[in-house]
């Protein structure tokens, strides 16, 4: 039977495969994001070693490639991942482990790229490419005279009243409640936070601060599933404040939507690519290659022209300063708007993936209980 | 009478002839159905049934931590397991690492109590500087989580082959350290929650659509062709819009400041600043989803309709009923088989609905296929997801049996 079912997964991902030969296939979040890494690094890599590129989209997760791999009919060479996913991927050996300063091209100046990085990876088989913020904003024209500038002020419902939107997980959320209504002060990057939640209780107490937030009449709370409903909801007054990606919400300020982003008490969070151990670029070497290109200094700057999400490398930093104005109308400097830029990281934290890899299900639980009661 | 044998043209008995003409047909018939059999063995039966078997298979950590398992096996599980379960636990772990395999054991250890993830990832980091002997405490200083009954007796639990602990924990149960099946805590226990929920949204809904349906497909039936074309398309027009476009319409429509809550502002039933929540809670899926499903339930009724002659009515009356006598003694009895065959296709439909009520729904809109969705696609836990699938499944063939009971299942029918 399980021969058969294996046949069968290989039909049907025979008949689902878009790819032509010889062409290094990229699985990413698709929308402006992909469109960013296409004309960013994509379609310039292509350029250059002659290697056609492909872009498919899917909805995050590893049960596809996980079903790819069981049936024995990888399609996809490189995945656009999130840090804990990188974890578990790297655990079910899925993806391939990197030789990081071997594999991965040093910075202009020759610093090796371990270096270049902004931090380490979380994994081996990880490299990162963007690194975005989750953080909050509010409407100008709704919030009335007194402005929220700290995370405190999201959980302050006197000062602010009116209803927050939140993740509908508890990843970003908790994390915010531990900062603005616990207290836990998050320094630069330090991991006070998380340790103040893997102390007993720690998470109970932070999951009880946003149930106060929600059930308190002065505040209230709307969930949101999608990247784009934070802005709308700021936009047509559904809600005074929002969480949200940092990246959607400079989109939303560049249409023209009266919206102000607070960074204090973001949670810096990172994308990375992995790539899959025997897809069909990884014999010939064609995977890495692309790979290589794609995230060094000039490629990760590449993609910030496009969307408000920081390059990894400090160099790529280095490169857009220095073509500023860097954004593709020509004249928005992209350098304030970065999650990294030193006037956004004056307080914030540094998202933990190996927390998440090993409590995601209990803190779920705890989350949907907890919602099942507002 | 005469015994002799009737004989076909070609000399056989005619009772041979004619089995064999009967075979060469009942081949024929068979080749026919052969493709469609084939196609629902391959598309539905095997995936289903590999999918479904994984929800009780657990023989892959067995077969991963033989020796602890083994020694696992004469301890009770009261009290911290004594030397020989730590030998054994270093063993295993010591091949896992040289074979770099310990990685699958991770996630499967990590479902099963949460904080084994780091917990083997230190431990396998540092197994090659454990001394000999006394491996109790070795393991014990690399992490104080190897001292304690939680860690260890999770790790027993996870032993057997073949295990229903998937299935218990789908309605809030698990097995304590001693195997007693024992209540989950109380701030987990949210499975209960979500199925409860489930069928509360699909219940009401199949209601809502009943209710809005029957008036509409009586309308369709009865009135004359040109408008009722142009009604059929108003009830299609909006099956071949695509879903999320549908839902997020009704988000537009529904949100506090939409043009469903200006009306109501209009016409004064309530202030400006106090509006009425429209989404984000119950009532929104309630909408959204009834709008979405109505056609489900509104074509088999017409079908159903169609066939019934005016003149049934007409004669009920005249043999003395009041139009509602007529309409509940004659009408109603004659479409029973589309009501049943529209609430079954309903309420099987929006028992597995996620996304709209997941966009519309706010806190109230997790339900249980969500669950399902994020332990496929989030957690890899597809042993859990399966099993929950299973139950579903389950749940759906009882509101059949339930159905075939009281109405008969051959009383159902789509046009």
């Amino acid at each position: 039977m399980k021969k058969i079912s294996k046949i069968l997964l290989v039909l049907s991902f025979a008949l689902s495969i878009t790819t032509s030969a010889f062409a290094v296939t990229v699985a990413s979040w698709g929308g402006a994001y992909t469109e960013s890494q296409k004309l960013g690094y994509g379609d310039p890599t292509a350029k250059k070693l002659g290697i056609p590129v492909n872009w498919v989209d899917y909805t995050g997760g590893l049960s596809e490639i996980k079903a790819q791999v069981e049936a024995g009919a990888i399609t996809w060479d490189i995945i656009d991942v999130y840090a804990k996913d990188t974890i578990i991927g790297c655990d079910e050996g899925i993806f391939v482990e990197f030789d990081f300063d071997k594999d991965f091209a040093p910075a202009p100046d020759g610093t090796p790229a371990s270096e270049d990085f902004f931090t380490s990876m979380p994994s081996k088989c990880a490299v990162g490419n963007i690194l975005y913020a989750w953080n909050y904003a509010y409407n100008n024209e709704t919030i009335g005279k007194k402005k929220p500038k700290t995370a405190k002020d999201f959980f302050n419902t006197k000062k602010f009243p009116g209803k927050r939107a939140i993740y509908k997980g508890a990843m970003s959320s908790i994390e915010l409640a531990t900062v603005g209504a616990l207290k836990v002060n998050p320094g630069k990057g330090n991991g006070k936070v998380w340790a103040a939640l893997e102390k007993e209780g720690g998470v109970d107490k932070a999951i009880a601060a946003i149930k106060k937030l929600c059930t308190d009449p002065n505040g209230g709370c709307v969930f949101w599933n999608a990247g784009a409903q934070p802005p709308e909801l700021l936009a047509n007054g559904e809600v005074v404040m929002a969480t949200g990606w940092n990246g959607r919400f400079f989109n939303a300020q560049m249409e023209g939507t009266p919206i102000v982003q607070v960074w204090d008490g973001q949670i810096l969070d990172y994308e990375y690519f992995a790539m899959v151990k025997g897809g069909p670029g990884d014999a010939d070497g064609s995977t890495m290659k692309v790979l290589r290109e794609m995230t060094s200094t000039e490629g990760l700057a590449g993609s910030a022209k496009y969307i408000a999400y920081a390059p990894w490398r400090k160099s790529s930093i280095a490169v857009m300063l220095a073509g500023e104005p860097w954004f593709k109308d020509g004249k928005t400097n992209m350098v304030p708007h970065m999650p990294t830029a030193p006037a956004n990281t004056k307080k914030y934290m540094l998202m933990n993936p190996n927390f998440w890899a090993d409590n995601q299900d209990e803190i779920k639980e705890k989350w949907e209980a907890m919602k099942a009661g507002l | 009478m005469s015994t002799e044998k009737i004989l076909s043209s070609d000399g056989l008995p005619l009772e041979v002839s004619l089995r064999k003409a009967e075979r060469r047909n009942k081949i024929k018939a068979l080749l026919l159905v052969a493709p469609l059999f084939f196609f629902i063995l391959i598309i539905y039966v095997f995936p289903i049934g590999e999918m479904l078997f994984r929800s009780i298979d657990d023989r892959k950590i067995t077969g991963m931590l033989p020796k602890t398992f083994k020694t696992m096996e004469n301890w009770d599980a009261k009290e911290l397991p004594g030397e020989p379960v730590y030998a054994a636990l270093y063993e295993d772990l010591s091949y896992l690492k040289e074979t770099k395999t310990y990685g699958k054991i991770i996630a499967r250890l990590n479902y099963e109590k949460s904080g084994f993830s780091s917990l083997i990832k230190k431990t396998v980091r540092k197994i090659n500087k454990f001394e000999e002997g006394n491996y109790k405490e070795q393991f014990i200083e690399v992490h104080k989580k190897w001292g304690q009954m939680a860690y260890m007796g999770a790790l027993k639990r996870a032993a057997p082959k073949w295990t229903f602990a998937k299935y218990l924990k789908g309605v809030d149960l698990k097995y304590d350290p001693e195997g007693e099946i024992v209540q989950v805590p109380e701030d987990r226990r949210i499975h209960k929650i979500l199925w409860m929920r489930t069928l509360n949204v699909a219940l009401w809904v199949t209601i809502f659509c009943f209710v809005l349906a029957y008036p509409i497909a009586h309308l369709l039936a009865t009135l004359p062709m040109k408008y009722s074309n142009l009604l059929m398309i108003c009830v299609l027009l909006p099956f071949w819009t695509s879903l999320l476009v549908r839902t997020s319409s009704w988000m537009v429509l529904l949100q506090q400041q939409g043009p469903i809550n200006d009306l109501i502002v209009m016409l004064g039933i309530a202030s400006d600043d106090n509006r009425p929540e429209l989404m984000y809670n119950v009532i929104g899926t309630f909408v959204a989803m009834t709008q979405i499903l109505l056609p489900f339930m509104v074509l088999p009724i017409y079908s159903v309709m169609k066939t019934i002659s005016p003149s049934l009515m007409r004669a009920g009356k005249s043999l003395g009923g009041t139009p509602l006598v007529a309409f509940y003694k004659v009408y109603f009895p004659l479409t029973v088989p589309g009501i049943g065959a529209g609430c079954l296709l309903v309420f099987i439909l929006s028992i597995g609905y996620y996304i709209t009520p997941a966009l519309v729904g706010g806190a109230s809109g997790t339900l249980i296929s969500n669950t399902i969705a994020y332990h496929m696609k989030s957690s890899l836990d597809w042993a859990f997801a399966s099993a929950l699938g299973a139950m579903l499944l389950i749940g759906v063939l009882t509101v059949y049996w339930i159905y075939n009971k009281l109405v008969g299942i051959d009383n159902i029918k789509l046009g």
